[in-house]
């Protein structure tokens, strides 16, 4: 069975798709040392970031190969059991709020009692998936980059992988779709259709029935190898940069500040996720349109979130790429999310012990790549674009996992049959579209469209925040209802700015109400 | 801190942020993104500059008449692969046990 290849299957990236993939294969019989998982960080989990909260109990169906995964993975910090969504403005928070019994998983609840989403640390998250899967028989192979697939037909050595992302001299101006390899439109068309049959690492060819792509969500594979065009790859929309840091506060401090359960022999201690879409950037793009007057008038539209981890806090914005205006840079707007009056006080007397950076490929449906099955090959998790968000909920990391599977299931029956082609591993696809990953994001269509809608990063939170505020003070003033006050405070802000005079008409209030319904 | 917010502008430390992550810099002739920034001469955005969330891209933002690229803080996100239009940037990750390693991550 397939021994004339070095492996049956070779999975690129051990995240949390690769991981999944690799362990769903053994569960479906495939030998552990037919498996080559490889993977760009050393230890493993190195180069991999995640918000990060994981949600849906996908990782139970994996419990032969991670058992007691939510105590003894070290990675896994705290579980959720209390969620804010906030609309921040400059002077003024609103948060919806809600701490939930039944996601305690403890019984005794209406609601179905399950714990329902952890906060991650990936860095020590998948170091131990990787650890459990060689303890299964898996090979690991970490500190790996892989930039050339080995192609049939194809001498490894008659092109530079180099030239597969490297643009080439004629390209430029606002267009930067011709690659070097285009100049060698031969070898350029094996490249991207032919089959795959294993890897090329420092010139030593690798051969496999089957290649995962589970790069993650920068997959530099995918876009040189045909399943994503790079022109399409580099299309801003739908593409995010989160920026984020680890703020040291301590066990006890964030048991006592954030209302935490300490955690005991059956549970992990539980914790906090929020998230929220803010309208805080007014004067940074004020500034910035003035001195870079291209494009003023851009709003940066971004989210902020913070979660709690077992003795740190992950802080961070999520940026919309094609929303950033000249003049900003992102790292400020962390800075500014963090200043925010009703955040800094949660960081307070923390010490900030990581930062970095990282892209979500929140594609949506007409975004995805072009193809996630080849020959020989099928990509998921990330690199496949598989997030979804609708604002209240960010999700990736369990369709990461999900995808996984599906794919393991499918490439096992492939690898036992020795038919390995695109006709034949495209059922992955199918499952794939069949599956609540896929209905998510068909379902969900519109609401990339919404989340994208300037409104919800201008006039939505302050318009929240100052109902909020009016409806409750006391200062002195004639109480008028709540409906009243609406209706003032609307004329108010349309009179103070022309975008919102626009942006608060009956009729895109209508459109944003349509959209809104379908979240 | 739980002093009002002074609305306004604000600026991220960045160099210090980034001095929290483990590097292993990888020599020069491997760069894993090289920048012909001849091309960045006449582009008239620089969305790298405001894109890079770890500083690599100095240009008119901060004075300077030529595009001032380093690879060695480049948190291997990819942002200015994605905004480039010039096919100024060569994009790809280092090679095997270089560049960052997060511990939380």
């Amino acid at each position: 069975m397939g021994e004339d290849t070095d492996f049956d299957v070779i999975i690129i990236g051990c995240g949390m798709a690769g991981m999944a993939c690799a362990a769903q294969l053994l569960k479906e019989g495939v030998e552990g040392d037919r498996i080559l998982v490889v993977d760009r960080g050393e230890p493993i989990g190195g180069k991999n970031m995640s918000g990060g909260v994981l949600w849906g109990r996908e990782l139970d169906d994996l419990a032969d190969i991670f058992p007691n995964w939510e105590m003894d993975n070290p990675g896994i910090e705290r579980y959720i059991n209390h969620k804010k969504i906030g609309f921040l403005s400059e002077d003024d928070a609103f948060i919806i709020e809600g701490k939930f019994a039944s996601w305690d998983g403890i019984g005794g609840t209406k609601e179905p009692s399950m714990r329902t989403g952890w906060s991650v640390l990936r860095g020590r998250t998948d170091a131990w998936f990787a650890e459990k899967l060689e303890e299964a028989g898996v090979f690991i192979m970490p500190g790996i980059k892989i930039d050339q697939l080995h192609i049939e037909d194809l001498d490894h050595t008659s092109y530079d992988p180099r030239d597969l992302t490297t643009p080439s001299e004629d390209s430029g101006k606002g267009n930067a779709q011709k690659w070097r390899i285009d100049n060698q439109p031969e070898i350029a068309g094996k490249v991207r259709n032919g089959r795959i049959c294993g890897i090329v690492q420092d010139g030593e060819v690798m051969t496999s029935q089957v290649v995962v792509i589970a790069e993650g969500s920068n997959s530099v594979l995918t876009r040189s190898y045909g399943f994503d065009s790079m022109i399409h790859a580099q299309d801003r929309h739908g593409m995010l940069l989160g920026v984020k840091e680890v703020i040291h506060l301590g066990e006890d401090v964030i048991n006592s500040r954030f209302g935490c359960f300490a955690g005991d022999e059956e549970r992990p201690p539980s914790g906090l996720a929020m998230e929220g879409a803010l309208a805080i950037y007014d004067n940074m793009a004020e500034k910035a349109w003035e001195d870079y007057p291209e494009t003023a008038g851009l709003v940066p539209r971004a989210g902020g979130w913070l979660y709690t981890n077992r003795d740190t806090l992950s802080i961070g914005v999520v940026i919309q790429l094609d929303s950033l205006p000249q003049g900003i840079h992102t790292y400020d707007m962390l800075a500014a999310y963090k200043a925010h009056s009703a955040i800094a006080p949660l960081l307070e007397g923390g010490e900030v012990v990581e930062y970095g950076g990282h892209l979500v490929p929140e594609y949506g449906l007409d975004r995805m790549p072009t193809k996630l099955v080849r020959d020989g090959a099928v990509v998921i998790g990330d690199a496949a674009g598989l997030v979804y968000s609708n604002g209240a909920v960010i999700q990736g990391q369990n369709y990461s996992i999900h995808s996984g599977k599906l794919a393991g299931k499918v490439i096992a029956k492939c690898v036992a049959s020795g038919n390995c082609n695109s006709s034949t591993l495209g059922q992955y696809k199918k499952d794939l579209d069949a599956s609540y990953v896929m209905r998510d994001l068909k379902r969900f269509k519109t609401t990339a469209k919404f989340l994208s809608d300037d409104a919800n990063y201008t006039w939505v939170p302050k318009f929240m925040g100052t109902m909020f505020n009016r409806v409750v003070r006391e200062i002195g003033e004639e109480k008028i209802t709540v409906e009243k006050q609406a209706f003032r405070l609307r004329k108010e802000m349309r009179r103070a700015d022309k975008k919102t005079r626009k942006g608060m008409g009956l009729l895109n209030l209508l459109r944003l109400g349509r959209m809104g319904r379908k979240l | 801190m739980t002093d009002k917010v002074a609305i306004g502008l604000f600026e991220y430390d960045v160099k210090n942020g980034l001095g929290l992550i483990g590097y292993n810099v990888d020599e020069h002739e491997h760069a894993h993104i090289v920048v012909e920034t001849s091309k960045c001469n006449d582009c008239s955005h620089m969305m790298c500059v405001w894109g890079c969330p770890a500083q690599c891209y100095n240009f008119r933002d901060q004075g300077l008449e030529e595009m001032k690229f380093q690879y060695e803080d480049c948190v291997e996100c990819g942002t200015c692969f994605i905004m480039c239009d010039q096919g100024a940037v060569s994009w790809n990750h280092p090679r095997g046990g270089f560049g960052i390693t997060y511990t939380y991550g």
